[in-house]
């Protein structure tokens, strides 16, 4: 098992630089340094932007995980980064220093799957036993699956456009908020009337627990146009009500879907949640709230560990390593690369291949 | 003193190894895409041809550009790492220095950066800084030598003589980080010249009312 297993874990695939130590599932050190401040004026991540920040705080940020850890290079046990899926350019940068750092020290290289690091976080924060059932819900990502080992995930559905993350930044845009959206819009969401604005819910007249988010986006816009159309502009207060509405309009969607993905894999004994949107309150509770109902344990872990983070990398690398996992220096980085690798795409295609 | 020295700043992957002025192995391969996964391997050749071990190394040289950005990462990224687990400093070199290595005289060296640019710098007369410009920026100069990807455009828009590079990349940014002086040198990070192409929101948000009086 991999209990003792002392492991460094690099994390370069969106807008946050990240390095963490992990030994067994004790967080030694968890360093993220972010970029929003890079990106404040394009409204929204620029990738050109965050590969150039990437490629010049990666060493930094190993170095201060590795200091606050107090733990030498030579003492660890494994290097694991996120090999993909994510934005090309940061995950390059990630998987060429983990290289480096493992050629110079003769350490194992583990490639890992951005994304079974969020979905294999549960067993890290709350030692959860397989199998159970994961929401993913993040900037980029929205699906659910039943995982079943750390590399077994089976995916029951997700969203067949945006993720609401996207949403979240998207409607933060149009009400001319700061981005990233999700904390901006739950804090306005907190004095606004959720029931002012009927926002549709997507998908729930339809089975199964697919979703889809592009079409509240575009709902948004329309109260919004309809009230600049009226007044030339929107209040304070309107732009408060169309926030509450929105994530409503969220947090019903993915409580209903979510009771469905729970009845479609009947015997889980875990609702477990991940992904940055895991961190909104209103979601939270409302997922907390179907989990109650149907008697699964809810599982979400702490906000930290739900935004993107290398100890979640750490720990999916521990997993991997422990089951015998072992990448050479051609280890290859991956835009896309969906976790469960077996059902029928649902998402993307083309050259780059599938993204969910 | 052994050090290691390579580039993947354009379509190629390159890498030496010079030991004590001397070049035991060095490769070079021509390459559009695939650098990320060929680099290490390549560099695990070189040094098992020269009978060398990672450990072995006393110095990095690493191409910083100016070229494709991607690529220029890749290896920047790969040094930082390696420099960080040997424990050994490692040393950015442009890519117009490695073209300009060796010849003597005054000499242009010249990067084709596309949208009808280049990437130029001089050695040996004017100006030493690096720069983005047009074959328009460019002054004739006495004698002069133009090197590199631009060069023979460059070299027929001066009237100067066009020269090919002396040393394959890799290994003219081992030789150079070789010769340079180890004092604390900066990490090496990449030369772009240009900056990302990224634009702020074209649509504007809606104006804020002040709240009225129910």
């Amino acid at each position: 098992m991999n209990d003792d297993l002392t492991v460094l874990g690099i994390e370069s695939s969106c807008d946050d630089t990240a390095a963490a130590v992990l030994r067994g599932r004790e967080i030694l050190s968890s360093v993220v340094m972010g970029q929003a401040e890079l990106h404040a004026a394009f409204g929204g991540v620029v990738p050109e932007i965050a590969a150039r920040a990437h490629a010049e705080k990666l060493d930094h940020a190993v170095e201060a995980a590795l200091a606050q850890a107090g733990v030498e290079l030579r003492a660890l046990d494994a290097i694991a980064v996120t090999a993909g899926p994510g934005l090309i350019g940061g995950v390059l940068s990630g998987v060429m220093c983990a290289k480096g750092l493992a050629a110079a020290t003769g350490k194992p290289l583990i490639g890992v799957n951005h994304l079974a690091g969020h979905a294999l976080t549960p067993r890290l924060t709350d030692g959860l036993g397989f199998p159970y059932l994961m929401l993913l819900v993040s900037g980029g990502h929205c699906q659910f699956l039943v995982v079943r080992g750390p590399e077994e995930f089976t995916r029951l559905g997700g969203t067949i456009d945006d993720a609401p993350g996207e949403a979240f930044d998207k409607v933060a845009k149009l009400l001319g908020l700061a981005q990233p959206g999700g904390p901006v819009v739950e804090a306005e969401a907190r004095r606004g009337d959720p029931k002012r604005f009927a926002l549709p819910r997507p998908l729930l007249d339809r089975p199964g627990c697919d979703m889809s988010f592009s079409g509240l986006k575009t709902a948004v816009l329309r109260a919004r146009d309809a009230l600049v159309t009226e007044k030339g502009g929107i209040t304070a207060q309107d732009r408060a009500d169309i926030c509450a509405s929105f994530q409503a309009a969220v947090a019903d969607v993915l409580a209903e879907k979510t009771r469905r993905a729970l009845a479609l894999a009947p015997g889980m004994g875990a609702l477990a949640v991940a992904g940055g949107v895991a961190a909104n309150g209103t979601i939270r509770a409302a997922l907390e709230t179907v989990a109650a109902q149907d008697r699964a344990t809810f599982v979400a872990p702490p906000l930290k560990l739900c935004t993107d983070n290398a100890a979640m990398i750490a720990w999916a690398g521990a997993e991997l390593f422990a089951g015998g996992q072992r990448d050479g220096m051609d280890l290859a980085a991956r835009p896309r690369w969906p976790l469960d690798q077996t059902s029928t795409p649902m998402l993307g295609g083309g050259k780059r291949g599938a993204k969910a | 003193m052994i050090t290691l020295g390579f580039d993947t700043s354009g379509p190629w992957c390159g890498a030496a190894l010079i030991v004590d002025g001397d070049c035991p192995a060095a490769r070079y391969e021509d390459m559009t895409k695939g650098q990320a996964e060929r680099l290490m391997p390549m560099l695990q050749e070189v040094l098992a041809e020269a009978g060398a071990a990672w450990g072995d190394l006393d110095r990095i040289g690493v191409g910083i550009g100016p070229g494709n950005f991607t690529g220029v990462r890749i290896s920047v990224s790969a040094a930082r790492g390696l420099a960080l687990g040997l424990g050994v400093p490692a040393m950015g070199v442009t890519l117009l220095e490695a073209l300009a290595y060796g010849t003597e005289g005054p000499v242009l060296a010249c990067l084709d950066a596309r949208r009808g640019q280049g990437y130029f710098q001089r050695f040996g007369y004017g100006t030493a800084e690096p720069f983005l410009g047009s074959l328009d920026d460019l002054e004739p100069e006495p004698g002069l030598k133009c090197i590199g990807s631009l060069g023979a455009e460059a070299a027929a828009h001066l009237g100067a003589a066009h020269a090919p590079a002396l040393y394959a990349p890799g290994s003219a940014i081992a030789r150079i980080a070789a010769r340079r002086s180890a004092a604390a040198p900066e990490r090496p990070a990449p030369l772009y010249l240009r900056a990302a192409d990224a634009a702020p929101p074209r649509e504007a948000p809606p104006v804020i009312l002040p709240e009225t009086l129910p």
